[in-house]
């Protein structure tokens, strides 16, 4: 008897190694028409919001969600992987329109979405922001459906401006100004972000106002522009002249964000999303003091981004198709984006910005901020190339060295090369 | 431990499993090696010759994507890289040399500390015990708040002794130093044990000669008990250096893909792994894994050659 | 005959020797060694200590610096991670992960390793360590390609299975270096007796290994836990682990240290438990085939 358990126990061990594929079949299985939608999201507040009103959806379709939720980098981790083995595992995905949307429409991995979005008057895609709707849209096909917008807006201290005797700044020059009459020992005139990567959607909206863009009408590196120049050395020299001691060249928006919220900066230049980690006294020394305007205005206006910084899409994978879309179309329906908006989340609606229930929740001086830079916004915060990830170590590069004291101008130069052999290789 | 009678059964069946254990008992040696041997072989044998195939191929974007035969020139193009890829090899190997030396060098310190019985000896092998079992992204998470340059305990730490705050992991040049602290903290645990482990098997003899010759404790320890350690210090260093090499967690969680704004951290892993998962350069990333995996392996050679040579 | 008694003489040695010698030891070095094991534990201890503080603070606490050590402690933070973010759910998918992939490579592991010590195998030993010094980034995108087609994915599976690739070769080494220090003459003994190898192994040796097993095990089961790479890519909706759950504190809006401490704070406590109630096996596993030339 005993003798024979070890054989046993040897042929379970052979089986095991060699027959795994007899043990699967659990799982991922065939999504045909399922009634289980498989939807991964990031974590944000918009997911919370939906998350707590997913029973409803499934209660009024029938249809079961299955839910994955993860960290920003995490989850582009497990796109990366699983879109590219052609997994049909995820339906509905969450992804950034402007960083992944044109590398995965050009690998394939987003479903067509153009007569989808077309079909239903109800839901309405012309209600949608033209920024963020051009952003959804590969090659005239539409990938995704925005959920999340974001402009770039100044946060100031009202107190410290009060003090100083000194106005809203409406324009660069003013800003500088500014800056520098508050600067002191303990409290920097301004911060912003200041990672090279990190910081070049904050950087855009400088640019765009400049004048300059990262490539021009023909698709050319425009990094290397005068009006580019004089963007890099403005955002660089505000915060070497007027910035925190000792800055760190690899702040992102929770150092630079901590930073005002502990009090220690009057201005700061921000994506508007972010807004309640400043007046949210649970997280914030300064809620009650903290200011909203819009960006100011440079050479060139002001011109921030407005962009869709998130966006749902179907894996073109899945079997799931149809379910899918029903998700999509009940998470960006007039009334989840008007909930998510009331929750500090901007959406991409223009009638839920119409709708002063829309604005009711956020301060009055950000919802006025956030409608002029809807208007004039600029529909990209980054250079729309395929390799976006290392696009903007390129383009960043001059940032850092302006922040740093070095020759702004040469490392432009030196940038919009590397840029334009970047560009070159791309469009091989 | 009496000796089994095989069950009675009927004489057919009896006799095919007879004829069965004798034929495992033959060939025990494979039946019982193989099975994981072919479990690892599989897991191991197609994911290479992929990453092989592809590190000769362009492959960009994603991989069911059409790609053409480049031949060597992803090597050629990494190889000439000063960039990122020396650089990143030159972090690599900093990382595991700075680490190693210092966990080698602290663990031998505290294993002679530890190696007389004292009171309190088993609350200090729990101390020890600990960083060494918590999970790296956990750790990678705690370091980040404590080296916080606005909130860290760090700088409070510092500002206390009157130091200017420091930058730690967010500095371009003190992140490197700082990922390196915390490789410290936590396996040099490791290399106590290990190493404790040697000094308590070896034989008092030669110690007590020498004392008995007069030699004073450093003496001793230079001349008697670190010959006879040798080994044991290899064994420690291979065991630590394949997986400080492979560090990825704990620089993952700290500074991100990439490693950061100058990919200050950006050691030979975290930039295939930015290759693949940021850049979806399949081709390159796949010739700098193959490469990567050269320097593991000519390095475990070495080290193994050096172990039989102070062996013998 | 095991390496556990094998210790434990040698300890006995180590005291004789060491109480003969402490007349000798000049009271300095006493005063300096208490000192030194003091800096140690601290150094040790400190950091994990913070993170603990850091998981009972609020968010505008661990911002403060006034608030270091004096402070209101709340369990917010905790029943953050365990109720709302389902951290229960995670306990038990790391749970299950380490234990049957730690359960499975045993099966796999100590038979070969048995094989690969008493034929002195060492070129096949050397094909089971190769999972140790691979680098695993390459083995991610072909593993999840080969499991989706073969409709693998989405269940503990493919977890599993990656995490037994990080199990099995430390057993091989570990139980390797424990059957070699099992005398041969005792299998040999016992099939004089009548039995056959086989019957030798599986009466006289694998008793004989209890312990080296649960050395073994026990680490396996760490590295399981403590995995992170691939879980993160290869783990699905049902099946996250507690490394990658982590990271649902650090959020595209806002990074919550409270609820990140305590989370980190939950994932290590585990395996930090059982690591104390089985500290010798660990110790005797970690340092296995370090003491042989």
């Amino acid at each position: 008897m005993k003798r024979r358990s070890v054989v046993k126990y040897a042929a379970v061990a052979a089986a095991l190694s060699m027959g795994l594929t007899a043990c699967g079949g659990g799982g991922g299985g065939d999504s045909k028409g399922s009634d289980t939608v498989r939807v991964t999201l990031a974590n944000h507040v918009w997911t919370e919001g939906i998350k707590a009103a997913i029973p409803e959806f499934e209660k009024s379709t029938g249809l079961k969600v299955e839910l994955t939720q993860l960290g920003e980098d995490q989850l582009s981790d497990q796109y990366n992987v699983k879109l590219n083995a052609g997994s049909d595992e995820i339906d509905v995905m969450m992804y950034r329109p402007l960083q992944e949307g044109k590398a995965f429409g050009k690998n394939g991995y987003l479903a067509d979405l153009t007569s989808k979005v077309a079909e239903d008057a109800d839901w309405n895609w012309k209600d949608y922001q033209d920024g963020p709707v051009k952003a959804s849209t590969y090659e005239d096909k539409v990938m995704g459906v925005p959920i999340i917008t974001e402009r770039e807006v100044l946060y100031y201290r009202k107190d410290l401006l009060k003090a100083a005797g000194l106005e809203v700044p409406k324009t660069m020059e003013e800003l500088e100004a500014a800056a520098k009459k508050i600067a002191s020992a303990d409290t920097a005139g301004f911060v912003a972000r200041t990672g090279k990567s990190t910081a070049v959607t904050q950087f855009s909206s400088f640019l765009y106002s400049f004048g300059g863009d990262f490539t021009d009408a023909s698709g050319k590196s425009a990094v290397g522009s005068e009006e580019a120049k004089k963007a890099y050395a403005f955002y660089g020299g505000l915060i070497k002249n007027y910035g925190p001691k000792n800055v760190s060249t690899d702040m992102s928006w929770p150092e630079a964000m901590a930073i005002f919220t502990q009090g220690k900066a009057a201005f700061y230049t921000e994506a508007d999303s972010l807004y309640k980690n400043a007046t949210d006294p649970a997280k914030s020394k300064v809620a009650e003091t903290v200011g909203f305007a819009p960006l100011p205005a440079g050479p060139a206006g002001s011109k921030p981004y407005n962009i869709p910084s998130w966006g749902l899409a179907i894996n073109q994978s899945s079997g799931n198709q149809d379910n899918a879309w029903k998700f999509i179309k009940w998470a960006t329906s007039k009334d989840r984006t008007l909930e998510a908006q009331k929750a500090g989340v901007p959406g991409p609606r223009a009638s839920v910005w119409s709708d002063p229930a829309g604005t009711s929740t956020y301060p009055k001086d950000l919802a006025a901020a956030i409608a002029v830079s809807a208007e004039k916004g600029v529909g990209h915060d980054r250079p729309l190339v395929i390799t976006v990830g290392k696009a903007r170590e390129i383009v960043g590069e001059p940032i850092v060295a302006s922040i740093t004291g070095a020759d702004a101008s040469a490392a432009a130069d030196q940038a919009n090369t590397a840029f334009q052999k970047f560009l070159d290789d791309e469009n091989k | 431990m009496s000796v089994l009678t095989p069950a009675r059964t009927s004489g057919q069946s009896a006799r095919s499993r007879d004829n069965f254990s004798a034929w495992a008992n033959r060939h025990r040696k494979w039946l019982f090696a193989a099975p994981a041997m072919i479990f690892v072989g599989l897991l191991i044998v197609f994911p290479l010759a992929w990453t092989l195939y592809l590190s000769l191929t362009d492959s960009q974007g994603s991989v069911r994507a059409a790609s053409d035969f480049v031949g060597f020139e992803n090597y050629l193009t990494v190889l000439t890289d000063t960039e990122r890829f020396w650089p990143a090899v030159g972090r690599t190997v900093s990382f595991t040399l700075v680490a190693l030396v210092c966990e080698v060098v602290l663990g031998m310190c505290i294993a002679l500390l530890l190696w007389r019985p004292f009171r309190g000896e088993k609350w200090v092998r729990v101390a020890i015990l600990l960083p060494l079992v918590a999970t790296p992204v956990a750790v990678g998470m705690m370091w980040r708040l404590i080296f916080d340059p606005n909130i860290g305990f760090a700088n409070q730490l510092l500002g206390l002794v009157g130091i200017p705050p420091q930058p730690w992991l967010s500095g371009q040049d003190s992140a490197l130093p700082t990922t390196i602290f915390m490789d410290v903290w936590q396996w040099t645990p490791m290399v106590v044990l290990i190493l404790l482990a040697g000094l308590t098997s070896l034989s008092e003899e030669p110690d007590e000669a020498a004392r008995m010759d007069g030699a004073n404790a450093f003496q001793r320890f230079f001349f008697v008990t670190l010959p006879l350690m040798m080994p044991t210090v290899i064994v420690a260093i291979l065991l630590r250096g394949i997986d400080a090499l492979k560090t990825f967690d704990i620089l993952y969680a700290t500074k991100g893909k990439g490693g950061g704004s100058f990919h200050e951290v950006e050691t030979l892993n975290v930039y295939a792994y930015g290759l693949s998962f940021d850049y979806n350069q399949y081709g390159l990333s796949s010739a700098v894994l193959i490469l990567f995996f050269m320097i593991i392996i000519g390095s475990m050679w070495l080290l193994t050659m050096r172990k039989k040579a102070v062996s013998k | 005959m095991t390496l556990m008694t094998e210790s434990q003489t040698s300890a006995g040695q180590r005291r004789g020797t060491a109480r003969r010698r402490k007349p000798l030891r000049s009271s300095g070095y006493k005063v300096f060694r208490v000192i030194a094991l003091v800096a140690v534990v601290l150094f040790l201890i400190a950091p994990l200590f913070w993170m603990l503080l850091a998981s009972f603070k609020t968010n505008v606490d661990i911002y403060d610096a006034g608030k270091s050590f004096l402070f209101t402690p709340t369990a917010e933070n905790y029943a953050n991670v365990l109720q709302r973010n389902n951290y229960f759910v995670f306990i038990f998918n790391s749970f299950w992960v380490a234990f049957v992939s730690t359960a499975l490579s045993l099966v796999l592991g100590v038979p070969a390793a048995y094989a690969m010590s008493r034929f002195t195998m060492h070129r096949s030993a050397l094909v089971v360590l190769m999972a140790r010094v691979i680098p695993g980034v390459s083995l991610l995108v072909p593993w999840y390609y080969v499991f989706s087609n073969l409709k693998m994915v989405g269940g503990f599976e493919v977890l599993i299975l990656s995490h037994m690739f990080v199990a099995l070769p430390l057993i091989v080494y570990i139980m390797m270096s424990y059957f070699d220090s099992l005398p041969v003459e005792l299998e040999e003994s016992a099939q004089v007796d009548g039995l056959t190898p086989i019957g030798a192994f599986r009466h006289i040796t694998l008793p004989l290994s209890v312990a080296g097993m649960a050395t073994a095990g026990i680490l396996a089961f760490i590295f399981s836990w403590n995995n992170f790479m691939f879980a993160l890519v290869l783990s699905g909706s049902k099946t996250k682990t507690l490394p990658v759950a982590i990271f649902d504190f650090v959020s595209y809006a806002s990074i919550d240290w409270g609820g990140l401490m305590a989370a980190a704070t939950v994932v290590t406590i585990p395996i930090m438990i059982i690591a104390l109630f089985t500290q010798k096996y660990i110790v005797s596993g970690l340092t296995a085939g370090a003491t042989k030339g």
